[in-house]
C-alpha cells in the first residue's frame, strides 16, 4: 500500500510520494522543503524546484547534505519559476502538465537518476479562480501518474492564506498530507491500480467527492474503487459513488468496488442503488 | 359480505379492516376465507405475519398455500415504520399490472413492547392515508383481542374504517380518519432516566456521529449497531440542518432492554409519512430518514409547530 494520511504520522519522508503542503509559516516551509530534497537525494532521484517560494527556499538552505551550487552544477538538481514551468506550456493544461513532467522524468531515469523528485509551491496557480479546476484534475493526474511507479514523485506546497474550502479540495487530491486544519474529512488517490478513498464522506462533502471524482483519470473497460481505508460513508456519499458509476457506465466502463464496508453494501442494497449503476463489490479486508 | 362505505371514508379505492380475533382458531376462520376469496378473484395475496401466525396459515390453507406471499412481520414489522414501503411495492408491483391485491397483515402481535405497539398504531392510521388516493386494494389486520391490552383493541377501532369479526363486518364506530394528525404531533414520553444531551451545530456533523458512536459503544452495543446508529446520527443531524433550523440538539439515554438516541430541532415535518415510503433511487432527499428506518429496531418521528423529534431505540 502506499503511504498516506498525515505526514507527521508517517515513520519516513521518503515513503510520502505526493505530499500535499499547506505552508504558514517560513520556518516550516524550508524544513519541509529540506526534508523532502534530502530523502530524494538519499533515494538518488533528480530533484527539481519549481516556484520562487522555493527557489528561494533552496538557496537559503545551508543544512543540505550537498551543497545546492554543485547539485545545480551537475544537474541533480534544477530549478524554474511558475513562469517557466506552467506558462512556458501556454494555458495551463493538465495533460500538457503530465507530457511536460512525464518527460522530465524519463529523461532523469535515462540520465542514470532513480527518478525525478519536484517540489513546487503551486500557490500563484491557486490565486487564479480560472484555473482551480484544472489544477485540482492535475493533481488527481499527477497522482496516477506517481503512483504508477513512474518514478516521478512531488511535494506540492500551497499557502495558507488561500482558504480553507479551496485548501480543503486541493489537499483532498492527495495521499499525504501537512496542513495546520490537519486532514481534510477524505482523500481520493491512487494506489496499486486502484483508485482509493480514505476518510470520511458526508452530505456535507459529498459534493466535494464527486467533484474529485470527476476530475480522476478513468482508462480501460474497468475501474477499480478501493474503499478499505474509509472510516465513514453516509448516504450522499453512496449516491455519489452510484451517480460516478453511471457516468462511467455511460462510458462503457465498468465499476468495481473492493473492501466496501458491509454498512455500505447494506445502504447499496436497501436504496436500490444498483439501479443507478450496476457495480460489483469484491470483497477484501483493510 | 359487502365492501361498507362511510360518508366520511375517503375514496373506496383501498379497504382497510381491523380483524378481532379470540384465539388461533377464530384467527383462521377470520383469515382463511379472505385469502381464499382473493385467490378465487385471481387477486395476488400476501400475508405478513409473525413465524408462528404464517405456519398455522400455511398448515390451514393446504394446496392454496402455494398461490400466497408469505412475509414474515417480525422482520418487516420490526420497525413498524417499513412496513408501508413493502406495502406500496406490493400494490406497484400488482395492481400496477392490472391484478388486484388483498393483503394480510398484524404489526401488533402479542407480546410487543408497549412502545412498538404505540408506533403501530400510528403505522395503521397513516397507512389510510398513504393509500386512500391510490388503487383499489383491501388490507385485513388480525388482533387479538384476547390478549392484547384494551388501549391496543381501542386503537385498531380508531385507525381502521372497518371492523370485522368472523361474525360480521361493520364501520368503526371509532374511526378517526385525522386521527394520525394528533398522533404525529403528540410529544413522545419524556424519559425519566439519566440524559446525555448536547446540541450541534453545521460543522459539529462528524463529531455528533462520533459522540453517539462512543455512546452506543460504551452501553456494550456490538460493533454492526453502533455503526448503524453512527450513520443514523449523520443522517438525522444533517436533517437538522438542513431542514430543522441550521441546528439541533442530540440526548441519549438508557432504558430497560435498550439505548436510545433522540434528535431534536425547530423544524416542522408538514408530511407524517416522512421516511416511510421507498425513495427512487435517482431522486434527491428523502432518502436518510428511509435509510434510518430501515436500519434501525424502532424510529419514533413527531412534529408539531413546536419542533421536531426523531427517537431511535436499540434493542440489546
Amino acid at each position: 500500500m502506499r503511504a498516506q494520511g498525515r505526514l507527521a504520522d508517517l515513520t519516513t519522508v521518503p515513503a510520502a510520494d505526493h505530499v500535499c503542503w499547506v505552508y504558514d509559516d517560513d520556518a516550516s516551509f524550508d524544513a519541509a522543503v529540506r526534508d523532502f530534497i534530502e530523502a530524494g537525494l538519499a533515494r538518488g532521484d533528480r530533484l527539481l524546484c519549481v516556484g520562487e517560494r522555493v527557489i528561494d527556499s533552496l538557496r537559503g538552505q545551508h543544512a543540505l547534505l550537498r551543497d545546492v551550487e554543485s547539485l545545480l552544477a551537475e544537474g541533480a538538481l534544477e530549478t524554474l519559476t511558475v513562469a517557466q514551468a506552467y506558462d512556458a506550456t501556454g494555458h495551463f493544461c493538465p495533460e500538457r502538465q503530465l507530457e511536460f513532467y512525464g518527460t522530465a522524468t524519463r529523461r532523469a531515469l535515462a540520465d542514470g537518476y532513480r527518478g525525478l523528485r519536484v517540489v513546487a509551491d503551486v500557490s500563484p496557480l491557486a490565486d487564479q479562480p480560472a484555473l482551480l479546476s484544472d489544477l485540482l484534475r492535475w493533481e488527481h493526474l499527477a497522482d496516477e501518474y506517481i503512483a504508477h511507479g513512474s518514478g516521478f514523485s512531488a511535494m506540492c506546497a500551497y499557502r495558507g492564506e488561500l482558504g480553507t474550502d479551496f485548501l480543503g479540495e486541493a489537499a483532498s487530491a492527495h495521499p499525504v498530507v501537512h496542513a495546520p486544519d490537519g486532514l481534510p474529512s477524505f482523500r481520493l488517490f491512487f494506489d496499486d491500480g486502484r483508485l482509493a478513498v480514505a476518510g470520511s464522506v458526508d452530505t456535507f462533502s459529498a459534493a466535494l467527492m464527486s467533484r474529485a471524482l470527476a476530475g480522476c483519470p478513468v482508462t480501460g473497460p474497468r475501474t477499480r474503487l478501493d474503499l478499505r481505508r474509509v472510516e465513514f460513508l453516509d448516504v450522499a456519499a453512496c449516491r455519489v459513488l452510484a451517480l460516478w458509476a453511471a457516468d462511467l457506465r455511460e462510458r462503457s466502463v465498468d465499476v468495481e468496488i473492493h473492501g466496501a464496508p458491509h454498512l455500505v453494501r447494506r445502504m447499496w442494497q436497501l436504496l436500490d442503488l444498483s439501479d443507478i449503476a450496476p457495480v460489483s463489490f469484491v470483497e477484501e479486508s483493510a | 359480505m359487502s365492501t361498507l362505505t362511510r360518508p366520511d371514508v375517503p375514496a373506496p379505492g383501498f379497504d382497510h379492516e381491523a380483524l378481532l380475533y379470540r384465539g388461533d382458531a377464530d384467527f383462521l376462520d377470520g383469515v382463511v376465507p379472505f385469502v381464499r376469496d382473493g385467490l378465487a378473484r385471481d387477486e395476488a395475496v400476501v400475508v405478513a405475519e409473525p413465524r408462528a401466525r404464517l405456519d398455522l396459515l400455511r398448515d390451514a390453507l393446504a394446496d392454496d398455500a402455494a398461490a400466497v406471499r408469505f412475509l414474515d412481520m417480525a422482520e418487516i414489522g420490526a420497525n413498524p415504520a417499513r412496513i408501508i414501503g413493502v406495502w406500496a411495492s406490493a400494490v406497484e408491483e400488482h395492481t400496477g399490472s392490472g391484478q388486484g391485491l388483498r393483503g394480510v397483515g398484524e404489526p401488533a402481535w402479542y407480546g410487543r413492547r408497549a412502545v412498538e405497539l404505540e408506533e403501530c398504531q400510528l403505522h395503521e392510521q397513516l397507512l389510510n392515508h398513504a393509500f386512500d388516493d391510490g388503487p383499489a386494494w383491501r388490507l385485513m389486520c388480525p388482533y387479538d383481542e384476547q390478549h392484547m391490552p384494551r388501549t391496543v383493541v381501542r386503537g385498531a377501532l380508531a385507525a381502521h374504517p372497518v371492523r370485522s369479526t368472523t361474525a360480521d363486518r361493520t364501520p368503526s364506530d371509532h374511526y378517526a380518519y385525522d386521527g394520525h394528525a394528533a398522533a404525529f404531533a403528540a410529544p413522545l414520553v419524556v424519559p425519566t432516566e439519566a440524559v446525555l444531551r448536547g446540541s450541534f451545530g453545521a460543522d459539529d456533523i462528524p463529531a455528533t456521529r462520533r459522540t453517539v458512536a462512543q455512546y452506543a459503544r460504551s452501553c456494550g452495543l456490538p460493533d454492526d449497531q453502533v455503526e448503524v446508529l453512527e450513520l443514523a446520527a449523520s443522517e438525522l443531524a444533517a436533517n437538522s440542518i438542513r431542514h430543522g433550523g441550521g441546528q439541533g440538539s442530540v440526548a441519549m439515554w438508557l432504558e430497560p432492554g435498550a439505548v436510545v438516541v433522540e434528535f431534536t430541532d425547530a423544524g416542522l415535518v408538514l408530511d407524517p409519512l416522512v421516511g416511510r415510503r421507498t425513495p427512487r433511487p435517482d431522486q434527491d432527499g428523502g432518502h436518510g430518514l428511509y435509510l434510518v428506518n430501515q436500519l434501525c429496531d424502532l424510529v419514533q418521528v413527531r412534529s408539531s409547530p413546536a419542533g421536531t423529534t426523531v427517537r431511535i431505540s436499540t434493542w440489546f
